[in-house]
């Protein structure tokens, strides 16, 4: 600013103020790339060259034990052929049809409860979240006791109601819709502490004004709050779509993709080809295919999103 | 007690005095928004701490029957109840002979600090340099990082694995990593594919880019070096960066299962998610110590958040929204 308004002297001192800072800025940028470099190799080696890895690895019939050759749309062709295969995709996409839409409207209920000026709120917040924080396997370990047929909760829970006992996880029709609620329960947390963060972003001038031009709880809701949370629902759709295709913990732990493969999912059966069955390029193609339905289905979230706005 | 409803509608719509007193609600899910305003539970209060309680119990719910579970003994969980009988503290020391879970404890220790040091290092550096360094094409290397930031885990453990088989020279392999086991069944192979991440490089570069650049500059007039400006001044600056990432890392290599079931056979290094989800797999399974263990494998990661709740979610909205 002070220098701005001393009207010559700008020309030579910026051409001074480039020559000798060019030593420092090329010494910081040196500096930068050596603070760089680890991370960006890291990233090469470790996610980048395996992410292009295993979409080449689809294309051959590589094994763990001996490298493949190209062998074109083979996998792709057997794939789905493949009846379990089939069944996995299905049982995955049902269950993220199930858990995604369930827990981002409990968690939309809960952020916008939780947001008010209510007392012990930080507490609230905490019990919603410990879901989250603790290990899948160990909370796995838990619910498997959870719903033991012969002494656990589950069933204790439902003769309270009334209702007749059921075998939970051994029964196939029981089984997956068991491991959805464990999935909402699970996931819940996440979603209600993006929509608090995404709440706490709408102005209160907003709000507020909208109040005092005589609009109801509910218009305020729908028409300032509920758009004020649309970025915050694409964020929360695309990362619970993407966290529900890979589950896989969870199915290890309580069902192992039984019974009768009801719970095999496709993470899980990918795993099941990759160090089972040792298919390198089989499981690389299941991937693959993975990465393609969270691709499109990440491309229609963004549509629907885009349809919201105009 | 009995007043608290009327006196809080006439001071909320003290404005408005045509308005029907029953316009905005106390159970108003944007009352939030209004000046405080001292006032004890009415109905509609009374109804959503209700609904809370109601919820907040069914998310801890099975925790609660964990810890319950843990203190009765073999015989009493044949049938249901929920009170134990007495307190089976026994339970946590049985257990530890039931399975090595003292060596699955030592080895979860290790790869928490084994990734989580590193990362505060490799990733934080990383994130600075990206943030407040002139480096050419930074743009596009930040736009790399957010790429693999939704690469998901599941589909990098076919290639990671043979990526940790092949690695040059280790666990008898040649030169072109040919030849031997690699990095499989060895505590690299449960370190070195995490000591730095996407979404650790993005959370510091956020941090960082918020940091004015005026300390550094003064530093750099008293001759500090580059590298020292980001060691000595700025990094100290970025203390709740780093204790976020680090709450994030120890997590995630705490609860890691999937990774360490691929990549390791022998029980010397396999972490406590292994242990537990082996224990739950025997059979007859012995369930007062699983649920000791289970117990003992969550606690401290529910204590953890609690402690570091603000970096928790200060890190958590930093990711998700802005980014």
């Amino acid at each position: 600013m002070v220098i701005a308004s001393e009207a010559p002297a700008p020309v030579p001192a910026r051409a001074a103020r480039r020559r000798r800072p060019s030593g420092v800025e090329r010494a910081r940028a040196r500096a930068g790339w050596i603070l760089l470099l680890p991370a960006l190799v890291h990233s090469a080696i470790f996610i980048a060259i395996p992410a292009l890895m295993v979409v080449w690895f689809s294309f051959t019939d590589a094994r763990v034990f001996s490298g493949g050759e190209f062998i074109g749309f083979e996998n792709f062709t057997e794939l789905f052929g493949d009846r379990t295969f089939r069944g996995a995709l299905v049982h995955t996409l049902l269950y993220t049809i199930a858990v995604v839409p369930v827990a981002m409207a409990i968690a939309v209920l809960v952020a916008v409860a939780l947001n008010q000026q209510i007392r012990a709120r930080g507490f609230f917040r905490t019990l919603f979240y410990i879901p989250v924080v603790t290990a899948t396997v160990a909370v796995s370990a838990v619910w498997l006791w959870i719903y033991n047929p012969s002494a656990g909760l589950g069933n204790q829970v439902l003769s309270f109601f009334g209702l007749s006992r059921s075998g939970w996880l051994t029964d196939p029709d029981v089984a997956l819709p068991a491991l959805m609620v464990i999935g909402i329960w699970q996931s819940l947390g996440t979603k209600m502490i993006l929509y608090l963060a995404a709440l706490q972003g709408i102005s209160p001038e907003l709000v507020e004004a909208a109040k005092l031009d005589g609009a109801s709880r509910w218009q305020v809701f729908w028409n300032v709050t509920w758009p004020g949370l649309a970025p915050a629902h694409f964020f929360v759709l695309v990362t619970s779509i993407a966290s529900s295709f890979q589950v896989f913990d969870l199915v290890y732990v309580t069902t192992g993709g039984g019974p009768a493969n009801a719970t095999n999912v496709l993470a899980f059966d990918i795993f099941t080809n990759a160090f089972q069955r040792l298919q390198t390029g089989y499981a690389s193609a299941e991937t693959v295919v993975m990465l393609v339905i969270i691709a499109a289905l990440i491309y229609l979230g963004r549509l629907t999103q885009r349809n919201q706005e105009v | 007690m009995t007043t608290s409803t009327p006196s809080t509608v006439a001071v909320t719509t003290a404005q408005d005095p045509g308005a029907p007193s029953r316009r905005r609600p106390p159970g108003d899910p944007l009352a939030g928004r209004a000046p405080r305003v001292r006032r004890l539970p009415s109905p509609g209060r009374a109804l959503l701490y209700l609904a809370l309680s109601v919820g907040g119990f069914l998310m801890v719910a099975p925790f609660l029957w964990m810890v319950l579970t843990s203190f009765k003994t073999l015989n009493e969980v044949n049938t249901f109840s929920w009170l134990p009988q007495g307190v089976e503290w026994q339970n946590y020391v049985d257990a530890l002979d039931a399975a090595p879970f003292l060596t699955y404890f030592r080895n979860s220790l290790i790869v928490v600090v084994g990734q989580t040091v590193p990362v505060l290092v490799i990733a934080t550096a990383a994130g600075y340099a990206l943030a407040q360094t002139p480096i050419r094409g930074r743009g596009t290397i930040l736009n790399y990082f957010i790429m693999l930031l939704v690469v998901p885990f599941q589909v990098l453990i076919v290639p990671l694995f043979l990526v940790v088989r092949h690695v040059p020279l280790a666990g008898g392999n040649d030169v072109l990593g040919m030849g031997g086991t690699g990095w499989v069944n060895t505590w690299w192979a449960l370190i070195i594919p995490f000591v730095s991440a996407p979404l650790h490089v993005f959370l510091a570069r956020q941090f960082f880019v918020s940091l004015p650049s005026d300390l550094a500059d003064a530093a750099r007039m008293d001759g500090v070096s580059e590298i020292g400006i980001f060691t000595r001044i700025m990094a100290p600056l970025a203390a709740p960066a780093f204790v976020t990432i680090a709450l994030f890392n120890v997590e995630s290599a705490w609860n890691g299962f999937i990774w360490p079931l691929v990549v390791t056979s022998s029980q010397e290094i396999r972490p406590l998610q292994f242990g537990l989800a082996a224990f739950a797999q025997t059979d007859p399974v012995q369930w007062p110590f699983l649920m000791a263990m289970s117990a003992v494998a969550t606690l401290p990661m529910i204590l953890l958040f609690v402690l570091g709740q603000r970096y928790f979610i200060a890190g958590l909205a930093n990711s998700g929204i802005k980014g």
